[in-house]
């Protein structure tokens, strides 16, 4: 993985590699927010990529195609998108905190109407949106989409690697070893 | 007359409305590898087999997408599992990450994402792709 994008994928631990504690990046990063437009999106570099602020309803993905509509969008236990008025379905696979999604940033808005901020990724194998920012407000700042960390938090304590230490993480990884498979283990590179 | 009203008013309104229809799909069977969506398309990073085994449980429970990569690369992207609809953070979707299964289902295309419901898991040949003795433990090599 190219570093620069290993920083950005995994803000977290690239802060500790570099053996502080982001203060350097928080500087830079403050003042690239006085410089460029407000809330923009922040590129990754990924194939196909393209900086966009999408706006529409955020939708249950699966009461939108087959009419399966629990209340509250599933109350979490489904994946949500943002239906745009042309009619175009953005699935949002991504928000920003580390190895986690935004159905948790989308779903107080079940039904109405927003505008998110991020990348939309138009791989010809999926397209999907990576939600950064989001707000029901068009004149209000975006919110960063971190709701998942803020309820892993409140669930089970601060963490700088929440993946580490969620527990069915760990009891499936015990399981099953990080292979997957019972037995094998990794062989020294 | 209020009730010929009222008709009017309803008609006139129903027409208005779009019809909500559920999309009919196409019943297809997969074959391939369930794998973690985010780190597959987007290339930031080796995401297969054993290799990728921990990063792709971390993700599923994370609320990350889940799809079946097919040999051909399609992705296959997992809404439903025969009757449990939990698409996000599914600590069983995280039990079978990595397997190689082939299933029967419908599928459902829409604007650029092959959305799946498995209908049955014909076959589960647990994990058979062995990246790791390449490219060890992605990522952190841990």
């Amino acid at each position: 993985m190219k570093h620069e994008a290993f920083g950005r994928w995994f803000p977290a631990l690239s802060r500790r590699l570099a053996g502080h504690r982001g203060s350097g990046r928080a500087v830079l990063l403050a003042c690239m927010a006085m410089l460029s437009p407000l809330h923009a999106a922040e590129p990754w570099n990924i194939p196909h990529e393209k900086i966009l602020t999408i706006k529409g309803v955020v939708v249950d993905i699966l009461c939108v195609l087959k009419q399966d509509c629990p209340q509250a969008c599933g109350g979490g236990r489904r994946q949500l998108g943002i239906l745009q008025a042309d009619g175009k379905l953005r699935f949002v696979a991504k928000g920003n905190i580390d190895f986690a999604g935004a159905a948790p940033d989308l779903l107080p808005f079940c039904g109405k109407q927003v505008e998110s901020d991020g990348l939309l990724v138009e791989n010809p194998a999926a397209t999907f949106f990576f939600a950064q920012g989001i707000r029901t407000d068009p004149n209000a700042d975006f919110t960063q989409t971190d709701a998942f960390l803020k309820a892993w938090t409140a669930a089970n304590g601060k963490s700088d690697e929440w993946w580490r230490n969620d527990p069915t993480a760990r009891r499936l990884v015990d399981e099953d070893g990080p292979l997957g498979i019972k037995g094998l283990l990794p062989t020294k590179k | 007359m209020r009730m010929f009203f009222a008709v009017m008013v309803f008609a006139g309104l129903s027409a208005l409305m779009p019809p909500a229809q559920a999309d009919t799909g196409k019943r297809v069977q997969v074959t391939g590898e369930i794998v973690d969506t985010w780190c597959n398309v987007s290339g930031l990073m080796f995401g297969l087999g054993t290799a990728h085994h921990q990063c792709a449980i971390w993700c599923t429970l994370g609320g990350i997408p889940v799809s079946i990569r097919d040999k051909d690369g399609n992705f296959y992207l997992i809404l439903r599992i025969e009757e449990d609809d939990q698409s996000v953070g599914n600590p069983r979707i995280a039990k079978i990450q990595t397997h190689q299964v082939s299933v029967e289902g419908e599928l459902l295309e829409r604007d650029g994402i092959k959305y799946l419901l498995v209908t049955k898991v014909a076959d589960d040949k647990g994990i058979i792709n062995m990246t790791h003795e390449e490219y060890g433990i992605q990522p952190f090599g841990q």
